[in-house]
């Protein structure tokens, strides 16, 4: 069943508190922080590096994911968190799901990025406490909305796949297994 | 027409004895075709589950080596369920109870699947 984008973007923002004023702000601050993403991207892939399970997601391909990720990153203080980059985060969760990336990566890099970004923002904003502090809350939110974006997508992905190995296996069709919902549906 | 014909060969295999409780034609999608079930019986759910347990029977057959699937008998403590094919597209149920003799059951409803499948 396709995603109601509006819904689910609606459902994360009202999950992860990303309210107007925080995109606001992550948009304002977004000049300042941009040009130093490119450390945090280094600093993420340097990490993911070091850890056996991830290692072989990112062998041949750094570059080519260091130039997404960042453009990603950049996007959390460029876009505006509507419809759109909702189906994009929605997407890259299904290319997540196509690449078999195992799901606690997603909640793990996040964390990475969180742990990257957090320094940065003291470091930027340390004589205004309390816009630090709102800075803080307002990534937190962002990285939020995109992981819980994502992981919807995952789960979707994940079980979209399992259906079809189900189907594959029992040799039922995809109108049976419909109709056999539709008889036993609420 | 077709229905009514369908639907005569039922009333005559639930005639047959007195075992049979129900009986219905089904599409291989799960879909019902022509039934003669008791009040209260849900013929989609009868059709839906019919369709997906002939599927998977088949798919058992092949995978342990059993060839040809010929029919599906389910066993419970209130009677039978036999489920069998009539023609490619479509599955004859038969809901007989628990002290039916099931050799004579059998006869019939191979009898009215080939029937089935003639009018189909």
């Amino acid at each position: 069943m396709p995603q109601d984008m509006d819904a689910l973007m609606h459902y994360a923002k009202s999950f992860t508190g990303l309210t107007k004023e925080k995109e606001a702000l992550l948009m304002a601050v977004g000049p300042q922080i941009i040009p130093e993403l490119n450390a945090v991207t280094q600093k993420f892939y340097m990490h993911l590096s070091t850890i056996e399970q991830t290692k072989p997601f990112i062998e041949g391909r750094l570059e080519t994911l260091q130039q997404t990720h960042e453009k990603w990153l950049a996007g959390l203080f460029s876009r505006h968190y509507d419809e759109e980059f909702t189906r994009f985060m929605h997407h890259v969760g299904d290319v997540h799901v196509k690449v078999k990336l195992p799901v606690e990566f997603m909640s793990g890099g996040m964390t990475l990025i969180n742990n990257e970004i957090t320094p940065l923002i003291f470091r930027l904003f340390s004589e205004d406490q309390a816009k630090c502090i709102a800075v803080l809350a307002a990534v937190n939110s962002a990285t939020g909305f995109a992981l819980l974006v994502m992981q919807q997508s995952y789960q979707e992905g994940s079980l979209a796949e399992e259906l079809d190995r189900f189907l594959k296996i029992s040799g039922m069709s995809k109108v049976l297994f419909s109709n056999l919902a539709e008889a036993y549906s609420e | 027409m077709r229905a009514d014909m369908l639907t005569s060969v039922l009333t005559d295999l639930n005639g047959t004895s007195a075992d049979i409780e129900a009986s219905g034609i089904i599409s291989t999608d799960g879909l019902m075709i022509a039934s003669v079930l008791p009040q209260g019986m849900d013929e989609d759910r009868v059709g839906a589950m019919s369709a997906a347990m002939l599927s998977l029977g088949d798919r058992t057959a092949q995978e342990l080596e059993r060839g040809t699937l010929e029919q599906v008998l389910i066993k419970g403590e209130n009677g039978y369920v036999l489920m069998s094919y009539a023609g490619d597209e479509a599955v004859l149920t038969v809901i007989a109870k628990p002290n039916a003799k099931l050799g004579l059951i059998f006869l019939d409803v191979k009898r009215a699947a080939e029937n089935i499948k003639k009018l189909l």
